[in-house]
């Protein structure tokens, strides 16, 4: 197996909700609940969930833009939460995010150059004339023309403001780049666009992409391994193939049975109860026992571990033993 | 065939704005046949909810239907003083929105907004009102629909809501209901519970549906026949087997390739060049042609009319028809 890049284990986060007279917590929402899992260099990891269950949480604390309740994440064989925001700040060059919003994650005040040459300035990595270059230099890889960047960003598509936005992500060379939903506020005929720019720059530049989605169709393109979490959890974890081709997990299962297909009329759907539980209070035992159709006795009682059932397939469900 | 419900006839809806008119909806001619689940598929921008607005005359300031025929049972709705709207607005047509949070009043309990509408409707005494809000509540799939009826609509998620959403519009048997994207903001489990109701709903009430969506793993699911929209234009309009096997229409081929699949094997995805037109004061000629990798040197001059290319399958192209006929089917 190649290189790791990075290293999450037993990962918590938890946000506490304060009420009361005098505000002391009450209580807290379960996030992100114990999870652990590895990035191997220049892989495409995929997290999909639905909403709310916690996957965007769990990109922002693996980058440190929140700090955790518990749980250590290394990378590069260094301990994040144990740097210096010093230290923090060189290692920041190296993982970049690009956003679901386009509109909202750039500044309308700020011409296309100013945005992407933003993360040169603070990281000095270029100056005058060589700066602009750089900055023509990662708009045109990203598909717009040199003279674009002299331009707002209210004048753009959604589908060119989300190139903007991977192009300041590209700027400092990241190692990590990490996609929170880039896809789902565009245009269908746009999104194709988007993720075929992402998976070319992936083999140009070579780097490794942690990819947030709800859309299992776009996971299934984008990535190599993928994780599903239901509320704070890993379900399962294992190789695209393997997992969409056979999922273990219940609820993988029923996720998957749940995607409509064009030009199909699926009549083998496992429509699930209820809802998704509150983060607040998470049900006993297995989370999803209260929606699962197998559930036994023992899902009530005692929380499933992840644990490997093929090579490099992990699957948490107390069935799969 | 079956008998015509609704039959859109040459309908322009267009937006009066400071740079000039916004064709949302131009000359686009649509037929539902009673029973039958059309899906109108489309983009955003494209037209395809001006459409919906338009058939419950519900277009406003600046908006303005400036020509067309809407045929509802026999009946021109344009020619409807606003009196008659309102009867057969949540009465025989009636309309689930996208957004079930926005969509009721929160100051009023589910109960008693879906009570108005069958007040509003039919002759019924205020027990029988109470009985059949519960009745129709418990038939789309709320648990224990006599408590629920006096909750307010942010102590119902947003599945909930929209099941709820969906016995408001069937409260008084509809003939027509128009469906805009009521999945699109749901997760995909429930996505798929509401579906599954949808399914029954269409089984048990025996209304035509309008569903509006941009994904055609949702439309594949209830729909009988398609419709896709572009840049306010109807570009084609088949039976659902027909579209995905053999689509006519460069855009409506390009959408179904672009978009990636769970149950196909793609390195990578095909590209539609550029984004979708602006409608304000659009370019001559087929609104698809300046993303077209067919086009020819009268598709920037004129508009292609919707021509028959096959059996209950039209198609908005000048690559079919009588100028010439070039096989570009898909491999």
């Amino acid at each position: 197996m190649s290189e790791t890049l990075f290293e999450v284990t037993n990962l918590r986060k938890y946000f506490p909700i304060t009420g009361g007279v005098f505000p002391r917590q009450v209580a807290a929402v379960h996030a992100v609940d114990g999870v652990s899992f590895t990035v191997e260099l220049g892989e495409t990891f995929g997290l999909v969930g639905e909403s709310g269950c916690g996957k965007t949480t769990l990109a922002r604390v693996v980058l440190r833009l929140i700090p955790p309740t518990a749980g250590a994440v290394r990378y590069g064989g260094r301990e994040i939460f144990k740097l210096s925001e010093r230290e923090m700040r060189k290692l920041r060059l190296e993982m970049a995010m690009v956003f679901q919003d386009p509109y909202g994650s750039l500044n309308p005040r700020m011409t296309i150059a100013d945005s992407v040459g933003e993360p040169l300035d603070i990281h000095g990595l270029a100056k005058g004339p060589e700066k602009e270059k750089r900055i023509m230099e990662l708009v045109e890889k990203v598909g717009l023309a040199p003279f674009h960047i002299y331009r707002y960003p209210h004048e753009f598509s959604g589908g060119q403001k989300q190139r903007i936005g991977i192009a300041r992500a590209l700027a400092g060379n990241p190692k990590l780049l990490v996609a929170d939903e880039p896809v789902s506020s565009l245009d269908v005929s746009v999104r194709a666009q988007i993720l075929n720019l992402l998976k070319d720059l992936q083999e140009e530049l070579g780097f490794t992409y942690l990819y947030i989605s709800h859309d299992l169709s776009t996971v299934k393109h984008m990535c190599n391994r993928v994780a599903v979490m239901y509320l704070g959890k890993f379900a399962e974890l294992g190789a695209v193939k393997d997992v969409y081709k056979r999922p273990l997990h219940p609820y993988t299962e029923a996720l998957m049975s749940a995607i409509p297909i064009p030009g199909r009329r699926r009549e083998d759907r496992i429509i699930l109860k209820g809802t998704v539980p509150t983060p607040i209070d998470p049900p006993p035992g297995c989370r999803f026992n209260p929606r699962c159709q197998y559930s036994e006795p023992m899902c009530k009682k005692e929380d499933p571990e992840l644990i490997e059932v093929k090579k490099g397939h992990f699957v948490a469900c107390h069935l799969k033993k | 065939m079956n008998e015509t419900l609704l039959n859109v006839n040459d309908l322009k809806t267009y937006f009066f704005i400071a740079e000039g008119a916004v064709k949302a909806v131009d000359s686009v001619h649509l037929k539902i046949g009673v029973g039958e689940v059309l899906g109108l598929v489309g983009e955003s921008g494209c037209g395809k909810s001006t459409m919906a607005l338009s058939i419950m005359r519900l277009i406003r300031h600046p908006g303005k239907i400036v020509g067309g025929e809407i045929w509802f049972e026999g009946e021109n709705l344009l020619s409807k003083s606003e009196g008659e709207m309102r009867k057969i607005r949540g009465g025989k047509i009636s309309m689930i929105f996208q957004n079930p949070m926005s969509s009721m009043n929160p100051v009023f309990t589910v109960g008693s907004q879906i009570a108005e509408a069958i007040k509003l409707h039919q002759d019924a005494q205020k027990h029988e009102v109470r009985e059949k809000v519960v009745e129709i509540l418990g038939k789309v799939g709320i648990p224990s629909p006599s408590e629920r009826v006096k909750d307010y609509p942010h102590e119902y998620s947003g599945g909930m809501l929209q099941r709820a959403m969906i016995a408001m519009a069937l409260s008084c048997n509809p003939k027509l209901l128009i469906a805009d994207e009521p999945t699109t903001n749901l997760d995909v489990t429930i996505q798929a519970q509401i579906l599954e109701l949808m399914r029954t709903v269409r089984k048990e009430f025996d209304a035509s549906i309008l569903l509006i969506g941009h994904d055609f793993g949702v439309i594949s699911e209830l729909c009988d026949k398609v419709a896709v929209m572009y840049g306010g234009k109807l570009v084609e309009h088949a039976d659902l087997a027909t579209i995905f096997k053999e689509a006519k229409h460069p855009y409506t081929q390009a959408l179904l390739e672009s978009i990636p699949r769970l149950d196909v094997e793609t390195e990578r995805l095909r590209i539609i060049p550029g984004s979708v037109p602006q409608l304000i004061n659009p370019h001559p000629g087929c609104r698809f042609c300046p993303r077209c990798e067919y086009a020819k040197e009268i598709c920037s001059k004129e508009d292609p009319p919707l021509i028959e290319v096959g059996q209950g399958h039209s198609a908005a192209c000048f690559l079919y028809g009588s100028i010439d006929k070039p096989n570009h089917q898909r491999k």
